[in-house]
């Protein structure tokens, strides 16, 4: 979980039951191992040397000026209402992956597991807001009146995230704990069969259709009109609480008590350990706050979208996690920035060259990053065991 | 078509059918073959015999047309249709739990066991277009009559532009490494996407429209058909684009068919797939036109989708062809009737066959089998003929001179085995449910015309 | 060794009272999966002392201190402190029992600033005043880290993470203090400085036990010290007896 980049100099290794040297990668010094033998290639490597490390240096910027690029693109297409129409769309999108992200990124941080289970806490957050909303009849308190709408937020929210977080945590003391100080391997596979589990659960549960969620309704009706493009209360609502969340999670990791903790912890665990810190409770709240940002998304998304479905984090998931390894995985902050970003992409690649290629644009920009720069525009450091 | 799957199996309905073959019905078939004198000194067994997908997610639509073909058999034993041989029926269910529904394996493994038993001479199915992708040539190696209720696939009988598009590739030949068994009681898409050109250019005065497709074989062939058909009627695309199934929101495209002057959107492909999020999506948009898609997105779970937005109107303004509403028919007041009074123990919604468009279908599908059959014992001398695979031929042969009046209608084959009772019904969402508003049928050379 | 392979002073027999000991193992057993790092280690630190750990490398210095702090468990034998048994308490528990511990590596936060890094030391503290005095000590006893004290611990230099490493450790008020090779890669000022302000610690009634590859230094230092071989305690003794030791001399004093 970083907060800065670029930190020269090394934190070195050999934690607990870890055998990890931490190193920062240096972006410069990222490029392919080459063999000097055969003459071809020992002309032609500095070449690609270079190539390389000019890309992996300037991949943020190469990026952005992809994406201005498709957004002018855009506006030559369809005009200016266009492309106000796809910022919007980008900024609802990002903002979903965003929160989402932020889960992925903060619980690799901590124990470097990409927690493939993360998309599903988001769909079973959905489930939670709706089962929250129906019984507790919040959704004619909503649409009641304007006060009536904040008290069923004041109530929806809060209620969905502590489910969700609990579940979170739950997954983490069920199948992760044991297996912290195993190799990588296993902990990704117990992630990917939690997924499996809970996607299963949630088939069974609630059918292989979308679920209403009855939310749709809450807010309404359109804010105001810039040009022909109708910006709607929901469009304010979905990129305003996100940012909101963020900024939050921001101040609270930055200055609380447990979120220097959970800093730490991610940076040194056995020094998080002789600092008098409990990893497992540290861990456990990383759990607990990466689960409930993907139920607010969740909340967020049932109020946008108005359905939820058994799978419908899984998709969701995947493109949350390259918006987390665009950022820079394990910084908190990169994640955010990477979900709107990946919003972007998403939307202007599928509005220029057709949505069919909106995914396999997403999952070659995270080749692209892999490649390039692992360490993600913003940096962080990578942990590589040894 | 392939089904949007919902719901869950319901067990006690399926072991239904294995009970009701005792109930007998008093009722007379419409055919007028029924007197069957000539064959009374018939002796052997004839064994007919439906595949459906009847469990898993597929078990709110499968078991309508098999209770329906059983019904049909329970019928043509009562009047004696087959004389002094005895009839018997086989239903299969080609769900696995693995697919959680129809499963095209499972399917072939059916018509293999059926082929294998000499007394069958005919089974009406499959359901789902791919589902009959793999049992067709498997019917067609041995030769035995296969009649489905409900493939909507035109690649299974005849060549068509789309075939060989990638998400179809279907080979129509090698479909038949035999001869050609394969029989359908419901129109085809080329027929469905002919007449939904239509309805967008003509009925709903659109001369501009964005088309979706979900990347699977029904909705992609149903839409680049449609494209071809409506350019010929004189509209213009003015973009299309192909979503996965798991496309959870579809405003980017949306927001690019507004830019584009759409008048309306297509939808090609299943409301499982997004059919209904499309409108939802539209209505978020502020995009008041209209949305019209084909048979896979006329059901239920289409208005609970549209309406889940902001918007609770959104489903108002969509439209969607489907097979033609045969409840509303003359000729199928009797057949709902009767299969209500078989039915009445069975726990809802499989005591009312009005529930869904198939059950009809699967009842005509059967009962043309059965006349078929009959016809090759008449002709035999009231005797089947000698041979398994002679009376295999000659029912197929029987099948091809079918003129059949049923709760459909009239129905008679092409030389693909295609019926020619075609038409369609253009439905509307209305107060919350499909309303038919008018049923067209299109002739070979592409007229469509306003059936009913 | 002496002649007749027995310690030159033989480990102090268990005869002073319980309290007076801060760090007590009894014939430890240390493994790291199927390698024995530990046989059999004996080793107490007294209230108030400075002890050194001397020992070629990958005798189990390391490991030992590791021990004490609870990030590894003995197979066999006991870790007291204070005088009660740690068996199955946390490093975390143990960190708030008063065993501050300045790694091997130093393994600062690199992504927190000096400050953020001093402060967590003082993690498990409650008393506000308590910890701004202790700050206020660090930064007395290091004033470099005062003037460093927003910049991120992983861009300080050698010396200056050693003392953040140092200091994060006192942050925790501790008892008892291990140190664990403070003097690495530092040059010989910074050494001096470095044991200079060991001493001061020690002068304000924290007990110390150090790990330094400089023996001699160490030795002088500390009051008494033990000699790890292979895992197993060697030799153990006051330190000027150490000192005098003719097998110390040559195998770790150079002489
Ligand atoms: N995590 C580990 N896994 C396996 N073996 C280890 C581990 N850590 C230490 N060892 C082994 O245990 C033995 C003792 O190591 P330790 O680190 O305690 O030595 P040390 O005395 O501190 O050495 P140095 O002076 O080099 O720091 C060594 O043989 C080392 O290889
Ligand atoms: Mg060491």
């Amino acid at each position: 979980m970083s907060d800065q980049s670029g930190t020269p100099g090394a934190a070195p290794g050999g934690t607990g039951g870890r055998t990890g040297a931490v190193t920062l990668v240096d972006q410069g010094n990222l490029g392919p191992r080459t063999s000097e033998g055969s003459s071809f290639f020992g002309a032609v490597t500095p070449i690609f040397r270079f190539l390389y490390s000019l890309i992996s240096k300037n991949f943020g910027a190469l990026l952005l000026a992809l994406i201005v690029l498709s957004i002018f693109g855009t506006f030559l297409q369809g005009g200016a209402t266009l492309m106000g129409n796809q910022i919007k769309n980008a900024l609802v999108l990002g903002a979903i992956y965003a929160l989402v992200a932020i889960g992925y990124t903060m619980v690799y941080g901590i124990i470097e597991l990409i927690n493939f289970a993360h998309g599903d806490v988001f769909t079973v957050s959905g489930f939670y807001a709706i089962f929250i909303a129906n019984t507790l009849h919040l959704n004619s308190l909503a649409t009641s009146s304007f006060g009536g709408l904040l008290l069923a937020l004041a109530i929806v929210f809060p209620l969905s995230m502590i489910a969700a977080g609990l579940t979170g945590m739950a997954i983490e003391f069920v199948a992760y704990r044991r297996l912290r100080d195993a190799p990588r391997l296993a902990p990704l596979i117990t992630a990917i069969g939690v997924s499996f589990l809970i996607e299963g659960v949630m088939l069974v549960r609630e059918g292989p259709d979308y679920v209403t969620t009855g939310q749709a309704s809450w807010i309404n009706g359109t804010a105001f009109t810039i040009g022909k493009v109708a910006v709607g209360y929901t469009d304010l609502f979905v990129v305003g609480t996100a940012l909101l969340l963020m900024f939050a999670l921001g101040a609270f990791v930055q200055r609380t008590r447990l979120g220097k903790a959970m800093r730490s912890t991610a940076q040194d665990r056995t020094a998080a350990l002789l600092c008098g810190i409990d990893i497992n409770r540290t861990i456990s709240a990383t759990f607990f706050i990466g689960s409930a940002l993907a139920a607010a998304a969740a909340v967020i998304y049932s109020i946008n979208y108005g359905d939820v479905k058994w799978n419908i984090g899984f998709r969701l998931g995947i493109i949350a996690f390259t918006a987390a390894v665009l950022g820079g995985i394990g910084n908190i902050v990169g994640a955010g920035v990477g979900g709107f970003l990946i919003g972007l992409i998403y939307v202007f690649g599928g509005s220029l060259i057709g949505g069919a290629w909106s995914e396999a644009l997403i999952f070659a920009i995270l080749v692209l990053i892999l490649t390039f720069r692992p360490v993600g525009l913003f940096g962080v450091e990578v942990t590589t065991r040894a | 078509m392939v089904k949007p799957t919902k719901g869950v199996l319901s067990i006690a309905s399926i072991a239904a059918l294995g009970v009701l073959a005792a109930c007998g019905t008093t009722s007379t078939p419409t055919s007028s073959s029924a007197g069957a004198t000539g064959i009374a000194g018939c002796h052997g067994t004839i064994t007919v015999a439906s595949d459906m997908p009847l469990t898993g997610g597929d078990a709110t639509d499968g078991p309508f047309p098999a209770y329906a073909a059983q019904l049909a058999v329970t019928q043509a034993n009562a009047n004696k249709l087959m004389g002094g041989c005895t009839l018997k029926y086989i239903s299969k269910d080609d769900s696995t739990v693995l697919k959680n529904g129809h499963d095209p394996a499972q399917g072939a493994a059916n018509i293999t066991a059926l082929a294998a038993d000499p007394t069958v001479m005919g089974v009406v199915g499959p359901f789902n277009s791919s589902v009959a992708l793999s049992e067709i040539p498997v019917a067609s190696r041995n030769h035995l009559a296969l009649i489905s209720p409900a493939n909507t696939n035109p690649c299974l009988t005849a060549v068509v532009a789309v075939c060989s598009d990638p998400t179809i590739a279907i080979n129509t030949a090698s479909l038949y490494p035999g001869p050609h068994t394969y029989f359908r009681v419901i129109a085809s898409d080329v027929q469905q996407s002919e007449i939904d050109a239509y309805v967008a250019y003509s009925v709903l005065k659109a001369h501009t429209i964005y088309v979706f497709d979900d990347q699977e074989a029904y909705g992609r062939g149903l839409a680049l058909l449609f494209m071809k058909y409506y350019k010929a009627d004189g509209g213009s695309v003015v973009g299309s684009v192909s979503l996965p199934g798991a496309t959870t929101t579809f405003s980017t495209q949306l927001s690019v068919a507004q830019s584009k002057g759409a008048q309306a959107i297509f939808f090609g492909g299943t409301t499982g797939n997004g059919c209904g999020l499309v409108r939802r999506d539209m209505g978020s948009a502020g995009m008041n036109i209209p949305l019209l898609g084909g048979d896979g997105c006329e059901d239920q779970l289409f208005i609970t989708n549209a309406n889940s937005g902001a918007k609770t109107s959104e489903a108002n303004g969509s439209y969607a062809t489907s097979a033609p509403d045969v409840t509303k028919l003359a000729s199928s007041a009797t057949f709902f009737s009767q299969y209500a009074a078989a039915y009445a123990s069975l726990p809802a919604p499989y005591n009312n066959g009005t529930k869904e468009p198939y059950t009809a279908y699967g009842y005509d599908a059967m009962n043309i089998l059965l006349h078929a059959i009959n016809s090759v014992l008449v002709g035999n001398g009231g005797q089947p003929p000698s041979s398994s695979q002679t009376f295999r031929d000659d029912v197929v042969a029987a099948l091809r001179q079918t003129s059949y009046d049923g709760a459909l209608g009239h129905t008679t084959f092409d030389a693909n085995g295609d019926t020619t009772n075609t038409g369609f019904t253009l439905y509307k969402v209305t107060n919350g449910a499909w309303v038919g508003v008018n049923t067209y049928a299109v002739d070979t050379s592409g007229n469509v015309s306003v059936k009913s | 060794m002496s002649e007749n392979g027995q310690p030159v002073v033989a480990i102090a027999a268990d005869t002073t009272t319980v309290t007076d000991k801060v760090i007590d193992l009894r014939a430890i057993d240390v493994y790291y999966g199927r390698v024995q790092a530990l046989i059999g280690v004996s080793l107490e630190v007294r209230q108030g002392e400075i002890v050194a750990l001397i020992g070629s490398n990958g005798a189990g210095k390391t490991t030992t201190l590791r021990t004490i702090s609870g990030l590894i468990s003995p197979r066999k034998g006991q870790v007291l402190l204070f005088g009660k048994a740690i068996q199955g308490v946390g490093a975390a528990q143990i960190a708030r029992l008063g065993v501050g511990h300045a790694p091997e590596g130093r393994r600062l936060f690199a992504r927190m600033t000096v400050r953020e890094n001093l402060d967590m030391g003082a993690y498990s503290r409650g008393d506000r005043a308590g910890i701004r005095t202790d700050l206020e000590r660090v930064y007395t006893l290091f004033p470099r880290l005062r003037e460093r004290d927003s910049q991120l611990a992983g861009s300080l230099s050698g010396g200056e993470q050693q003392m953040v490493a140092i200091g994060r450790a006192l942050m925790s008020a501790p008892k008892v203090l291990l140190l664990d090779e403070p003097s690495l890669g530092l040059a010989p000022i910074l050494v001096d400085a470095i044991f200079e302000v060991i001493r001061e610690i020690n002068a304000k009634g924290t007990t110390i036990l150090l790990i330094e590859q400089n023996a001699l230094l160490a030795l002088k230092t500390a009051v008494r010290g033990y000699v790890l071989e292979n895992g197993a305690v060697a030799l153990a003794g006051p330190s000027e007896e150490l000192i005098a030791s003719p097998d110390i001399q040559r195998a770790y004093l150079g002489m």
